[in-house]
């Protein structure tokens, strides 16, 4: 670590070496890489925080310039989230940067969010807002929130140390589609860079266990008229069981989703799972011939005689020559009731030694 | 009694003002019974979907409404 780079805040005493440490060990998800995101993203990256995921599949538009002030007129056209992870690198090479070019949504949201220690929610779109609050509940991470309106602006921090929610503040209600975005109703291009640096400022607080967070306390701004409030909310049981059955609900439904057609490195990663069971559905004479722990011979001519004594709740991975047979014979599995199934989708010959 | 009426987002758009003060003859006023008489007032409320706060904090609907408080409604707002 460079420490001379953040000699200015390892001087606080609140910070210190340790504190930079954490920071450089800190995993951060920012969600939305447009107004809010693009100078949560700065400074998160310029005070040292060591992993970010970067969430937007987005594009960089001409409108986007006036507000987006990581982004430069031959960056349209780009992605954002791509384009981003580059702004960042360029402004701290000793950071880790992940680039999801994809929108959040409820069948990526598990997979995206994986083992990120704090979500920034930076989108522009209320169904997204309660689905991040959905997932961060079931996977008790903290959501730092923040949402724009013309001159005003909202920021929160949920779900911290077992705190209230977004749900908590905004139960869901039916006329939520009405809720107008930028797009729809302007903005001035300062105020997300103000909002975007408050939730900054609250992750690094979460980080360093420094401060008081923003937690049960909803922060309203007033760029026009100049005035700040806080407003106090207490945790809602109601509104945190309906998140909770969302969210798994959400995650029941996505471990469902299986990619039935695997490749040759997810094959061969499958073969080092001692809860997977691999079949060689070729004839005993087939060659070349594919050794692993877990992986079993049973030619597909034999496979109906064999059906009973498969486990139907185990993960069953099979593979032939080219692909052909063990499609065929994922097809006859799948009709008996298995759920969890998938073949090399090439065959074996696709793998080169 | 008389309370202070915060209006935020697109709700001040809806009443045309940010803030407002109101007198009531009744003394017996719930913040449900004061929701309904405001979205009476201005019916385009009632589209919305927003949540209230007396006094600087989210109370429930129930909660009895008393002489000089200050209520807020407050719309989520969508942009980032």
């Amino acid at each position: 670590m460079n420490t001379t780079r953040y000699s200015r805040q390892i001087i606080l005493p609140e910070i210190g070496v340790l504190g930079q440490q954490k920071l450089q060990n800190a995993r951060v998800l920012v969600i939305g890489a447009g107004g809010l995101g693009c100078p949560v993203l700065q400074n998160l990256a310029a005070a040292g925080v060591g992993f970010i995921g970067i969430v937007d599949g987005d594009v960089v538009e001409v409108t986007n310039l006036h507000r987006q002030l990581l982004y430069t007129l031959k960056d349209c056209g780009k992605s954002k989230a791509v384009t981003a992870a580059e702004a960042v690198l360029e402004l701290n090479s000793e950071i880790k940067v992940n680039v999801f070019n994809e929108f959040l949504n409820k069948e990526n949201a598990f997979e995206i969010v994986g083992d990120y220690q704090i979500i920034v929610d930076c989108t522009d779109t209320i169904g997204i807002r309660y689905l991040i609050n959905d997932v961060s509940i079931v996977k008790d991470i903290p959501v730092v929130y923040a949402s724009i309106y013309k001159f005003e602006g909202q920021i929160s921090v949920f779900n911290y140390k077992n705190g209230p929610s977004y749900r908590c503040l905004f139960p869901q209600t039916e006329s939520l589609g009405s809720v107008p975005n930028c797009v729809a109703s302007g903005v001035l291009g300062v105020l997300p860079n103000t909002l975007g640096s408050f939730q900054a400022t609250e992750v690094l607080k979460i980080i360093l266990e420094i401060g008081k967070v923003l937690s049960g306390k909803l922060l309203l701004y007033d760029g026009l008229h100049y005035q700040t409030q806080l407003i106090d909310f207490n945790k809602n049981p109601a509104a945190i069981e309906e998140a909770i059955a969302n969210g798994l609900m959400i995650l029941q439904q996505n471990s469902n989703i299986v990619n039935e057609n695997i490749s040759v490195a997810t094959f061969i990663e499958k073969c080092r799972q001692d809860n997977c069971l691999v079949i060689d559905i070729r004839e005993d004479y087939e060659e070349p011939k594919w050794e692993a722990p877990n992986v079993v011979n049973i030619p597909i001519s034999s496979l109906e005689n064999y059906r009973n004594q498969l486990d139907e709740n185990k993960e069953i991975v099979l593979f032939c020559q080219s692909g052909q047979r063990s499609a065929l014979a994922l097809a006859y599995l799948k009709k008996e009731g298995f759920t969890k199934l998938s073949h090399l989708e090439n065959g074996i010959e696709s793998i080169k030694i | 009694m008389i309370l202070n009426i915060k209006y935020f987002g697109v709700l001040a758009e809806i009443t045309k003002k940010k803030e407002e003060q109101l007198v009531l003859e009744d003394s017996n006023v719930t913040l449900n019974s004061l929701k309904m008489k405001m979205e009476s007032a201005y019916q385009e409320l009632q589209k919305n979907n927003y949540s209230i706060a007396v006094n600087q904090a989210m109370v429930g609907m129930d909660t009895a409404i008393n002489d000089q408080d200050v209520i807020a409604f407050l719309p989520p707002f969508a942009g980032g």
